[in-house]
């Protein structure tokens, strides 16, 4: 029935192996194989950007792929973000300018968020926005968030 | 911290889980032995159904059970309960699965549970359901034409139910007038789209029999209320948690049929059954919102102040009437008119019944409808004779010394009675805040260069918390700790952090000795839920009652251990003290460890330190708001930006600035949503163009501008706590604000704004048709 394939790959640093049906989607084996949740799925289409985490150190909408497609690769999800008990400099600006209400699409965007800050020091606004607008957020209208981006930007030393 | 912990901007409780991603969705939740559940769906607008054919399905691998209506309940199947009817309203309700017809795409026909949702959908495929396709009636303009199709035969006309109310004399208004000045407005089909979609996981105890329900919903008490109805089950044996919700917006307070199919399904499979909506199906079955086609008049003297105002508002309900289908209209005609001193008004409802997802509350509920229509033809008015549009407001706004203010309307839901605020002066404030008269010099310099700059003016009310009651729970445990539950049932809104400020600006404790918990029914036993913008106002009164009760008790038992009169005892700091004796004190801890049963309090004292409380009115308050938004048409495309956004809002006592200013943006950026880009479309044939995020537009970083917002707080004399809700206010005013702003921007050509989502090829059709026009 289901044709099953062995893949093996690193989440937040854990090297992880497992069998699954060839039509598992990422999304799908992160959350229900792994049990890391914090990975949301919104749309299951590719739109809302809910579902972000990084492969090899770049944003993917988890629901896109087939896990079959993520093997040998290593995977960060919103799990690895804080480091033990303290929140990432990231997670700590969302707190501090209520960038989330809701929190469903926050952990998308926050890998979105990283990657950009990782790559990007003292963006303009501008720029965050546009870095931003892959991700669907219907709670906050996106004030915040951006507010969150700038400040985070501050306070992560990178 | 103590009596100032309200009104400050207090980082959320809630947020480190959900930043960590350890907040626990419906669909986080993973039980062992979990069956998952997909839906066989009508993919017709309306045809009768002759026959249902599971055979194939139920032999497919890893399917454990597959069912139609007439399986579940082969003789008298329930339907859904209309909550607020109308006297006229004519039976059309919903079974929980098709009977005989389908009346809209997506309505759901069978259920299949499967080992895994792959193989759930997977045998979907082999579902056989023998349609004979009707002629879909895809508009309320078909639905009410001659030789439309009937869709339910309880209703021949399609015309579900109609009502007028009014007061005052309206025909003597507008026979004596010097302007009679109206229009149709249309605002198009469009709803909340949270970022979860729904889900439900069910599981019976095999051992004490009781069901448990985990929801993505707003309101777990009715909830499990309707749910015992419907499945001919005692409420005590259904426990209903709503565990982290991904956003609700209105179109979680329902009864959906899967609400009550995935408990059944568990209780006939014996396992636990799991059903996560994907995004095509909640496009096509959430309840749908705000499809009015509103006319609308006033009379006007000549020097502009009202006299009456006239509405006849057609709302499409959809397929079927369901639980709340009266509440969007019945708010709309009763909040047209407004701020306003309008003594002469009547409005008429009327319901239609059409080939879509049934029609309830999102966001404002009626609310958006009316102030978009009132708005737009108060421009137009303003416009027509003359005058400026902020002068023609500021002359006909109530003044501030007829509060309270009794409309004589009267809502499904309330009264509508203005209990507090200055409007004037709001008006005035924000008109300041945007530097309303230098905009106007501006703009017209701008245009002369080809620039289309508009401004729009939005003022408006809004229900701001509805009864009956909601209730809140106190308890301080032999640590001190102090545990805080409601029956609210929030999914975002930061409620938990706002009713810990209460606590702890009662007992004064810091924040982090409290935990608040939310929506399960077993935690306490009446609760109403989280809609109507009603949380601050309602759990946050129920929550100060109960917790000065609390500080009460304590202070009660503390006057009894230091042997002294209660008014010799003070509350400092969460510790109760001898007055003027510091060391004669004790905490709450050990105050709470007394209180306790076996504890050495006061005699006929009962023991805990607890307190429940109930807080029940009826009577609802309202808070008041004017946007005012500036946008920038591009000539050539017709593309809208948004350059300025001013939000004055009156909403009472702030618990949370932080959080209240959080709701106001998230709320306008509703409202710009459904003002330019959202959209239900539906074909001729009852087929939905926009099931996708693609197709359904939802407003991105880029579309939003920064929103400047400033308040006045003028308590509401109708809760303790002198609070208004304001979760809905956004949306109410974004709709109309920006509406207004782009026809400003090109009503120099003659275009005129009578319908939205006003995307960038109607605009550039309005220039083209005003230009033509003038």
């Amino acid at each position: 029935m289901d044709n099953e394939r062995n893949i093996e790959v690193t989440v937040n640093g854990r090297s992880r192996s497992a069998n699954i049906p060839a039509r598992r989607r990422l999304s799908e084996f992160i959350r229900d194989d792994l049990g890391l949740t914090g990975t949301h799925v919104g749309c299951e289409h590719g739109v809302c950007g809910t579902c972000t985490v990084q492969l090899d150190g770049e944003t993917v909408r988890s629901c896109l792929m087939f896990a079959v497609q993520a093997d040998g690769a290593e995977i960060t999800t919103v799990e690895g973000l804080a480091d033990g008990g303290a929140l990432h400099p990231i997670q700590e600006a969302f707190w501090q300018e209520h960038g989330l209400q809701c929190g469903f699409c926050t952990t998308g965007i926050l890998m979105t968020v990283h990657e950009f800050l990782s790559e990007h020091k003292g963006p303009s606004e501008e720029d965050i926005r546009h870095a931003l607008s892959g991700n669907l957020c219907r709670c906050t209208g996106y004030q915040n968030i951006v507010k969150a981006v700038e400040t985070a930007d501050r306070l992560w030393e990178r | 911290m103590g009596a100032t912990m309200i009104g400050e901007r207090v980082k959320r409780l809630e947020d480190p889980r959900l930043l960590t991603g350890e907040g626990g969705f419906v669909d986080d939740i993973k039980l062992p032995g979990t069956l998952h559940a997909a839906f066989v769906r009508s993919p017709y607008g309306n045809a009768r159904v002759r026959g249902i054919d599971l055979s194939a399905a139920r032999a497919a691998p890893g399917v454990v059970d597959a069912f139609s209506l007439a399986d579940g309940w082969p003789d008298a199947p329930p339907t859904i309960p209309v909550l607020a009817p109308v006297d006229s309203l004519k039976p059309c309700p919903q079974y929980l699965l098709a009977r005989d017809q389908v009346r809209y795409v997506g309505e759901a026909v069978a259920v299949i549970v499967a080992e895994s949702r792959d193989l759930a959908e997977d045998a979907m495929e082999l579902a056989e359901v023998d349609y004979a396709p009707l002629p879909a009636v895809a508009s309320m303009a078909s639905a009410m034409a001659d030789g439309a199709e009937v869709l339910h035969d309880t209703v021949p006309d399609n015309i579900a139910c109609r009502w007028t109310q009014g007061i005052g004399d309206v025909d003597k208004a507008f026979d004596g007038a010097a302007h009679v000045i109206g229009d149709t407005f249309r605002m198009q089909r469009y709803t909340g789209v949270p970022m979860e979609a729904r889900g439900t996981l069910a599981t019976q105890d095999p051992v004490n029999g009781e069901l448990t329900v985990w929801t993505s919903g707003q309101w777990p008490h009715t909830q499990r209320a309707l749910t015992a109805a419907l499945l001919g089950l005692e409420e005590k044996s259904i426990r209903v948690i709503q565990p982290e919700v991904g956003g609700g917006f209105g179109v979680k307070v329902e009864l959906y049929p899967e609400d009550v199919l995935i408990p059944f399904a568990a209780l006939r499979v014996g396992r636990p059954v799991k059903w996560i909506e994907d995004r095509r199906e909640h496009m096509l079955t959430i309840v749908h919102a705000r499809e009015m086609d509103i006319d609308l008049s006033v009379a006007l003297e000549a020097d502009g102040t009202i006299r009456g105002m006239r509405c006849r508002l057609l709302s499409d309900q959809g397929g079927y009437f369901r639980t709340l289908g009266t509440v969007n209209p019945s708010l709309a005609i009763t909040s047209m008119p407004g701020p306003y001193r309008i003594e002469n008004y009547e409005g008429e409802v009327v319901c239609v019944l059409t080939n879509k997802s049934p029609s309830s509350p999102y966001r404002g509920a009626g609310g958006p409808e009316a102030v978009y229509a009132r708005e737009r033809l108060f421009d137009i008015a303003a416009r027509e004779i003359g005058m400026d549009p902020a002068e023609f407001r500021r002359k006909n706004i109530l003044p501030a010394d007829v509060m309270p203010y009794d409309t004589g309307l009267v809502s499904v839901e309330s009264t509508v009675v203005f209990d507090s605020g200055d409007f004037p002066a709001g008006l005035q404030q924000a008109l300041d805040a945007f530097d309303y008269a230098g905009f106007r010099a501006a703009q017209a310099r701008d245009r002369e260069q080809g620039r289309l700059r508009g401004l729009g003016i939005c003022v408006y009310t809004q229900m701001a918390a509805v009864g009956p009651y909601e209730s809140a729970e106190v308890r301080v445990d032999g640590g001190g700790k102090v545990a805080v539950v409601s029956g609210a049932a929030p999914q975002g809104q930061g409620t938990g952090t706002a009713l810990a400020q209460v606590v702890a600006d009662q007992l004064e404790v810091p924040l982090e000795q409290i935990t608040v918990t939310f929506a399960d029914t077993a935690r306490i036993p009446f609760g109403v839920g989280t809609y109507a913008s009603r949380n601050a106002v309602m759990a946050g009164s129920a929550t100060l009652v109960a917790s000065e009760r609390v500080r009460d008790k304590a202070v009660a038992v503390a006057a009894h251990l230091l042997e002294a009169s209660e008014a010799d005892v003070e509350w400092h700091e969460g510790t109760a003290r001898l007055k003027g004796v510091a060391e004669k004190s004790h905490t709450l801890a050990e105050l709470a460890q007394v209180a306790g049963p076996g504890g050495n309090r006061p005699d006929g004292m009962e023991p805990g330190l607890e307190a429940r409380h109930y807080f029940e009115t009826m009577d609802a308050p309202f808070a008041f708001g004017v946007h005012i938004a500036e946008v920038e048409v591009e000539p050539e495309t017709g593309d809208v930006d948004i350059k300025r956004y001013v939000a004055f809002s009156d909403c009472g006592r702030l618990i949370n600035p932080m959080i209240v200013e959080g709701q106001i943006v998230g709320g306008i950026a509703q409202g710009v949503g459904g003002a330019l880009l959202e959209e239900l479309v539906y074909d001729e044939d009852g087929q939905m163009l926009s099931a996708n995020l693609v197709d359904y537009q939802l407003p991105t970083s880029l579309d939003m501008p920064n929103v400047e917002i400033s308040h006045h707080e003028s308590p509401s004399p109708l809760n303790p706590l002198g609070a208004k809700g304001i979760g809905e206010g956004g949306a109410i005013a974004g709709h109309a604000v920006i509406a207004n702003a782009v026809e400003d921007a090109i009503a120099h050509t003659g275009a005129r704004v009578r319908e939205t989502p006003l995307r960038p090829p109607l605009i550039w059709k309005l220039m083209q048709e005003g230009g033509a026009a003038s």
